[in-house]
Order: structure tokens, then sequence, then C-alpha cells
């Protein structure tokens, strides 16, 4: 069976030939693994399969008319604008139409407002370099420079510089969505003066039901157009040097440095970032985790390696580090007080400034997320909160405690607690938590890891983010509603009735549960005997 | 014994497997296949040094074709979909395989974060399916008839020397060997002679081969190994039997075979060639640093340099790697990656900047992160439609940047770009970096 043949040719008369394919070598390369951003898993194996097509629209309007053909043959279709974030975003169900909106880059820089508008296959690299040069700065998400800024912005968005930039929804002015039927609506700056679908107007807030906490990976539609606030920076320019692998930007040191510190003691470390928050100084304020520090010394995989099995579970335990990114954003004045300041916390906290460079690696422009595979082959971020700073702590502990149990498959890390960080000038604490394998071995360990984490949130009540899409929703929804998962069925019934828009999610992860007879060991949650969704 | 070995024994005991950089066998870079994370470092320009909105892409062929099969991320799944026996050779497949001049973008792009050998993996693609009767293009095995029968790319019958004029002074026997290659012969005559007057003007004495053939550039791109080993072994012989010790060529597709490819194909080093092999660029940069060539007469231009693939990316000298792979994919014994470090990156922009009263201008991709002009390894001749795209692609940077003249070190950039340039209507002139030093040498 294969995608009705009306419906192909009617969005090829949309596109053009050039821009639709459903020959197997092109949708070959439309497979979302075995590498990446939890590929390799079972989750990846059990539910991702290629493409029947492929369509590259270049505007709304095309999206519009695309997805209301998808409605009338019943074809299901998946965003996907990088393909970046792993088998999420790639086909789940046969005979699947993947929107590969790469083409769709469209870019405005209003200078006057400090905000742009970009169209889904605008990546955050670029648009950064776009804000410099106009004396203004964004947040290059965690997930990458090579991510999408509209996916990175509707999932995570989040980096060091959230300490003083914020949570991303904050910079969301306006969003263009296409509803899962192929109607249009418009939120915040980019609606209509008449238009009720105003996050901050009259009507329903639909920056909450299309973004939710972490986004719906292409189940509720089809984001085709953000705009994005930006802030301003400071004047001097930031000057790219060296070759891969050790590229960097020379910062002028008067206007912009890194700074770290080292700190007696846990409780010095959150102290030193609640105190930098107070204070209100300060870029970036991050502890990652440790091991990143040696793939940042490492020339490769080897050289990782041998750095990182000097560490013991002793030396990890006892290393506090406070990473501050100061900016001079007013003057060199400015920034003289902010290290004054910083100086000041330190020497009450007991803090030992480090060696650090002139330069910045990661996060004002290349956030290496890819980099993150150098160590074993595999990654994912399991897991990410947003508590006050000291919860946010206790949280990586809880992690690193559940981890022992699975390691090996994951790599030894020694019982690194992960990464912590201020959100927001300390309001809030932030905590992520990553895991590594070799998808050579034998995964089952990792796919059980990542349900377990979900069932620890739950025993210890920590608001994790990663819900609805991400675990079985039968587990986590009873738990944080008590009807979190009823209402987010009715919000998808509502909206796609046919469940066309990236079918099997928000109801992936049962059903891999379900599929996976590994999992069915830990699966001791009530779940329906169907799952209440059309079978694909 | 690799360092987990040392620390945790056979806790984790991941079974040992071959690992050889060995392009007969696309087996070789299983792991490098199955470890694409569509991260896309092989498309983007390096992100630290990403200049905005325009031209953020250093991957022509994915730039041409917009579906992610044309980038190396859909490449490495169409090449593990081969190797594992599941994806049929087709035209569209094979045409994916060559609308692409394995440029190295990607191979840089991915060794920022990943190290893997994507580069290796095309090239030992390409092999696999000249193997299986799939490729190459119908175009390129004209070429490979070309050489077999008048030993040189085009087929041309007329003498290779004919571009040696009556003013060039050619030594019977000397420590340099010029090797000239085909497009300098025969259509760019321009480029060999002036490369032999900046060789008369420092006062080095070089001779030429007597009977010089084609390098095999684009037999070897194409995946015609056995015929480019034979090329390869008979080049060297021919060079040895001059008594040589430095080979200079002027084409930077030549450069980049007589350095690594030859090495790559004999399974030996860039060392145990036996001679050493220098592009005109590090001559001439040696020459003016050492004082033996003035560049004193003003060229009045304001102009800017396109880093051809085969002297910047590709251009790092080869070693043989055989070891093993064992836990989390590391190797052993530890390796020295091919990262792009060996480009005459720094020896070109001496010479240009030395250039007195041109304004060099540089372009915005430059270095590694180079945009490539899509006319080389045999790509033109099969796509000509993609070339003259990335050309064009090309020339409008060179226009954002404002120069009047492109200079590259490759006859096959120069001709490339000269159609655009002429199609287009432009008014940039191209030319070779050969003929702005010998515009700047007092003769």
């Amino acid at each position: 069976m294969s995608i009705n043949k009306q419906a192909y040719s009617a969005i090829e008369t949309i596109v053009g030939g050039k821009y639709i394919s459903e020959d197997p070598a092109i949708m070959e390369g439309y497979r979302s693994g075995p590498g990446g951003y939890e590929n390799g898993t079972g989750y990846e194996r059990v539910m991702t399969t290629i493409p029947h097509a492929v369509v590259m629209p270049k505007n709304t309007e095309e999206v519009q008319k695309i997805i209301k053909i998808c409605n009338r043959y019943n074809v299901p279709y998946v965003p996907y604008s990088t393909g970046f974030y792993g088998p999420r975003t790639h086909c789940h169900v046969e005979n699947e139409l993947i929107i590969d909106l790469k083409r769709y880059k469209d870019f405005e820089y209003d200078d006057k407002h400090f905000y742009f508008d970009v169209g889904s296959g605008a990546i955050l690299a670029p648009l950064q370099q776009e804000a410099l040069n106009k004396g203004a700065y964004t947040v290059i998400g965690g997930g990458g420079a090579q991510c999408s800024a509209i996916c990175n912005l509707i999932g995570d968005g989040w980096s060091p510089l959230s300490h003083r930039i914020g949570l991303p929804h904050r910079r969301i002015l306006g969003t263009e969505l296409v509803l899962p039927d192929g109607e249009l609506v418009k939120t915040g700056s980019l609606a209509t003066s008449d238009d009720p679908f105003w996050g901050e107007g009259p009507g329903p807030d639909l920056r909450g039901i299309l973004r939710g906490f972490t986004g719906l990976r292409g189940c509720m539609g089809i984001v085709t157009k953000m705009a994005i606030k930006t802030l301003p920076f400071q004047p001097e320019p930031l000057v790219p040097t060296g070759i891969a692998p050790n590229t960097a930007l020379a910062l002028p040191v008067k206007r912009v440095k890194w700074l770290n510190f080292r700190v007696p003691t846990k409780e010095a470390q959150i102290k030193a970032m609640f105190d930098i928050g107070q204070a209100e100084i300060a870029a970036a304020l991050t502890k990652v985790p440790l091991f990143w520090r040696a793939i940042a010394k490492a020339e490769d995989k080897e050289e990782f390696w041998d750095i990182w099995l000097k560490e013991t579970e002793e030396s990890i335990a006892n290393f506090f580090i406070v990473r501050v990114l100061l900016v001079g954003y007013t003057s060199e004045d400015d920034m003289i007080y902010q290290e004054n300041v910083l100086n000041d916390i330190m020497t009450e906290l007991g803090g030992v400034p480090m060696r650090t460079k002139p330069s910045d690696e990661s996060w004002i422009k290349n956030a290496d997320s890819a980099g993150m595979w150098l160590m074993t082959g595999s990654y994912v971020s399991v897991d990410y909160i947003i508590e006050s700073l000291t919860q946010a702590t206790v949280h990586g502990n809880t992690y690193a405690e559940l981890k022992k149990k699975y390691t090996p498959p994951l790599m030894p890390d020694f019982g690194d607690p992960g990464w912590f960080q201020s959100f927001e000038l300390g309001h809030q604490g932030y905590s992520e938590f990553l895991i590594y394998w070799d998808h050579r071995e034998d995964t089952s360990g990792v796919d059980q890891f990542y349900v377990d984490t979900s069932k620890m949130n739950i025993k210890h009540r920590y608001y994790t983010s990663l819900i609805g899409p991400h675990q079985p929703l039968f587990l986590t929804g009873p738990n944080y509603g008590p009807n979190y998962h009823e209402w987010l069925l009715k919000l998808k019934n509502e909206f796609d009735p046919k469940w066309v828009s990236h079918p099997p999610v928000p109801l992936a992860h049962d059903d891999f549960v379900n599929k996976a007879p590994w999992m069915h060991a830990i699966r001791d949650w009530e779940f329906p005997e169907e799952l209440p969704m059309p079978k694909w | 014994m690799s360092v987990i070995d040392k620390k945790f024994g056979d806790r984790y005991d991941t079974p040992k497997t071959p690992v050889a950089f060995d392009v007969t066998d696309l087996n070789n870079f299983y792991y490098d296949m199955q470890h694409c994370i569509k991260c896309k470092g092989c498309y983007w320009v390096e992100h630290t040094y990403s200049p905005g909105m325009n031209f953020p892409v250093r991957c022509a062929s994915n730039l041409w074709n917009d579906f992610d099969a044309y980038g190396a991320m859909g490449k490495m799944r169409i090449g593990l979909g081969v190797q594992d026996g599941k994806l049929e050779w087709t035209d569209k497949l094979v045409e994916i395989l060559y609308a692409c001049t394995l440029c190295g973008a990607c191979d840089v792009g991915c060794k920022r974060n990943l190290d893997l050998e994507v580069e290796l993996t095309l090239e030992a693609l390409r092999i696999k399916a000249v193997k299986e009767g799939a490729g190459p293009m119908p175009a390129q095995k004209k070429i490979a008839k070309n050489i077999e029968l008048k030993g040189n790319h085009f087929g041309n019958s007329e003498p290779r020397l004919k571009w040696l004029t009556k003013d060039i002074k050619v030594a019977d026997k000397a420590d340099v060997v010029y090797f000239v290659g085909c497009s300098s012969a025969y259509a760019n005559p321009e480029i060999a002679q002036a490369t032999a007057k900046i060789f008369n003007a420092a006062g080095t004495s070089f001779m030429l081969m007597k009977d010089e053939k084609c390098c095999g550039n684009t037999v070897y791109s194409v995946g015609m190994y056995d015929e480019a080993k034979k090329i390869a072994q008979e080049n060297i012989a021919a060079v040895k039997a001059t008594g040589a010790k430095t080979l200079v060529t002027s084409c930077a597709e030549c450069y980049r075979m007589w350095k690594v490819d030859y090495p790559k194909l004999l399974d030996i080093s860039t060392e145990e060639l036996g001679f050493e092999v220098i592009h005109l660029i590090e001559f001439a940069d040696k020459a003016v640093a050492e004082g033996k060539l003035k560049l004193t007469k003003p060229v009045d231009m304001r102009f800017t340099y396109h880093d051809a693939c085969s002297v910047s990316r590709l251009c790092d000298p080869w070693k043989p790697y055989k070891g093993e792979r064992g836990w989390m994919g590391m190797i052993y014994p530890g390796l020295l990656r091919r990262r792009g470090r060996h480009g005459l990156y720094k020896q070109s922009r001496n010479l240009l900047n030395a250039i007195p009263g041109a304004e060099f201008v540089e372009l915005i991709r430059v270095r590694e992160n180079s945009f490539c002009c899509g006319g080389g390894r045999g790509t033109k001749e099969a796509f000509p439609e993609f070339a003259q795209f990335a050309a064009n692609h090309r020339m409008e940077e060179v226009k954002a940047v404002g120069a009047e003249v492109l200079v590259s070190a490759c006859p096959w950039c120069k001709n490339n770009f000269a159609q655009s340039a002429k199609a287009g209507d432009e008014n940039i002139k191209v030319m070779d970096i050969a003929e702005i030093i010998l515009a700047a040498v007092e003769i």
C-alpha cells in the first residue's frame, strides 16, 4: 500500500515535480537512524520507518494546501526541518509523508524593535550572527546551533544564557501555526488585529496548546513562522578563530569574558548562583556535566577517554565549579562593576578562580550538541526540569543514583549529577540529565532506564518536562494530572480528529512499550487494552 | 591495550573489530555510516564561522538538490542500505552518489564533532558502485577511455608540450620536476606558461617529464580503483626515473592525487613516495620569503581568492591506518585525523597579500569552509547543470564582497568560474594564482 496516487499528484501540483519524491534512495536519506539523537534505541528501531514520500513546500500557503490534501486522503504526515531531533521527528507509520520545511528560510530583522521573523528552515547559528551584526543576541539552545530556530523554541531552546535572557517561551513574540486540518492561526505579534486566537488577548491561549511545556513534536500541526525576540548585546566584534575541532570566538575581554571558579562545596555552588542572580549580574551561569570539560579538552574520542577515565567517584563528588559569562552590555565600566561584584561573592564563598580561555567555544554562537556523540556514539537528554536552584541539584543526584543500575550499557560517569544552572537570574534552577552509550551494544537497559526515570520523577514529585509525547502517557498522565492524559487526548481529537498529524504521537511511547517485549517487565501502570487512537 | 581495558578489564567487553582505511571495501566504513547523527555539520558552514543568513551552506551538492539524500547525512544512510543489501542500484541512486565533487566539505565538517571518515566512505561507495557495474556516469567512462587511449583527460591528440614557448627555460635534468597536468597542458596553457616563468624568475631550474600522462584524478574520483592504481604506479615510476627530489604541480587536483591519493592507492604514506610533492603556492611562498622571487610590479585590481578544495581541506598528507575498534568505538592505536589542517591557506594568503598595488578581499566562506566551484573530479562532465549551479552560487559571493577578479589555484575552478562569469555576463575576471603572481614579477 502507498500514498494515494491522487493525493501524490495533487501535492505535486502544489510544489512542482522537483520538490516531491517517492524514490527509494531519496527516502533512505530520511531514515532516522541508526545514529543520532535518541537513535540506536529500541524506540528508534521499533517506532520509526522511512517515509513513502517527501515534499518540500516553500511557504505557508503551500503547507496549508498539502495538509488539507493529507486530511482529504488520510495521509499521515510529519513536519521536518533539520531532522536532528532523532526518531521522534521521523516517520512512525507506514506510508507517511515527510513535509520537509528546509526551503522555508524566510528571514526579516526588525532593527527598531529587536526581533526577527523566521521560517521553519532557518537555523540558529546564522540567526545569531545576524543578531550580533545588529548589536543584539539571542540564545543558541542546547539542541545546538544547527537546529531550526522554530523547532528549538517550540521544544527546548534554553542554554546557560537563559540565566539572563530567560525561558524560551518568553522570546516567542508570535507564531503562525497551520493546524492539523490545514487551517491557519496566528498568535502574538503575527496575529492580525481581529484574530481572537492571540496569546496575550481574548480567546484561548494557543501558545500553551501548541507548545505545552516542551512541545508536541509535530502532532498538533506545523509552525511555519515565528517572531523571535532578541536582546541588546555589546558592540565589539567576536572574531572566529581556529580550525575544527578547535574553533572558537575570540572575545573582546573588556566587554565579554568567561570566568570559572572552583568552590569548596555543593552548598557554596548553589549559594554562588543564588547570589549572582540576586546581584543581577552575568549573562550566563552554569555548572555543566564534568565530562563536557573533558570533551572540550580532547582532540578526539580516544583522548577524551584518556582524560575522563582518570576521574573517580571521589574526584567528581568533590569538584564544584561555577562557570560565569560576563558581558559589559553598556560599557567597559559595566564589565568592571560586574566582575567586582562577582569577585566579592566568590571571596565570601571561598571560590578560587580557575584558568579560563579568552574565547567562547560553545554557547554564544555554537552550542555544540553534536560534540556529545564523540564519547560513545549515542546520546539523549533523558530529562530536564525547572525547579528552584536547591531542588534542581537534588534532582541531579537522584538521577545519578538511578543511573548506576543501568551502567553499563550507559557510559561510566562516576556519579556525575549532570547539568544544572540558574535561569532568569536565579529565580529558577534548571537540571538536565544526559545519558551516553554505544548503540552497537544491547540497548534494552537504555530503553528501560528512560521509562524508569518517569517513575523516579513521580516518586520524588519532580516536575519533569518530558511527559506527553516523550513518555508513556498512561504512566505520566494520571500522576501529573490526574487527568493530564485525558486533557491532551481531547485536544488531539478536537484539533486532529483523523490523527493525520504525526501519528501515533502523543501515544507513541505507550505504543512502543506495547510493541517492545523487553519493556513489558517494567510496565506496572494501568493502561488500556487498546490505545485510544486510530490504527495506521 | 586501550585505556578502558586497563581501567575496567572485562566489565566492558565489547568485541574488537578490525579497522582499516582501505577504500576497496565499504565495510571498513560501516561504523562511520552507522554513526552519522544528522547534525548536518557536513552541510552548514562551521557554526563559529557562520556568516549569517547569506551563504551559510558549504555543501554544493545538497544546495543544488535539497533532499537530504544529496547531503552526506543522506549518503551515509544510503551507503548502509547498499552495504546491507537493502537498496538496489538505480539511476537515481547513482545520480545521488555522483552529483557531488567529493570536495571534502562534509568530511571536515563531520570532524568538527564526530571524527567520522565521510570522504573515505564516499570514495569506497563509488568503488563499490564501479565493482558492481553501476558506476561511473557515461561521461566519466569517456574520460577514462580518453586517458587510456591518449594519456589525457580530453582525448586530445596534440603534443602535450604545445604550451611551451621559446622564452621559457627548461632544464634537461633538475631537482624540480613540474607536473603540468592535462588542463594546463591543453585547456589552460596560460597557467603552465605562468608557472614555468615563475620558476625562471625565481632562478629555480626545473625539468618536465618526457612523456607526462594524466594524473588519473577523475579515474580515481569516480571509483575506478584498479585503473587509478595502475596510473599511480606508472606515474610514480616515471618521476623516480627522472631523479627529481621535488614534484611541483600548478593544478590543485593533480596535487591532491600525487600527495594523497597515490599513497592511498599504494598503501604507503606520503613520506614514502620517495620525493616531495608541492603546489606552486608552496613553491612561490617559500621563494618570496627567501627573496628569490620578488613581487614588485604593481597590479591594480581588487581581487578575492577561492580556496580550491584540493589545496585546502583535502590535502592533509596520507598515512595508512590499520588497527582495531573496541569499546565505545575507540580505535587502537590512536590516530591523527585528517581535518584539513594542512591546507595551503597561509601560503596562498601570504602571496596574495604581497601583490603590490592590489587590494585583496576575502570571500565569506574561506579556508576549510570554502564552497566548492562544482567543476572538479569528473563532476562537470557528468552533471554540467550542477557544476554551473555551484559556480554561479559562488560568483554571487564574489559579487557580494565587491571583487573585480576571482583568483583560484586550480584550472578546473578557473574554467568553471570563467564559464559562469561569461554566461552571467558578469564583469568579473577569473585568474589562476600563477597568473597573478607572474603579473607582479618584473621580467
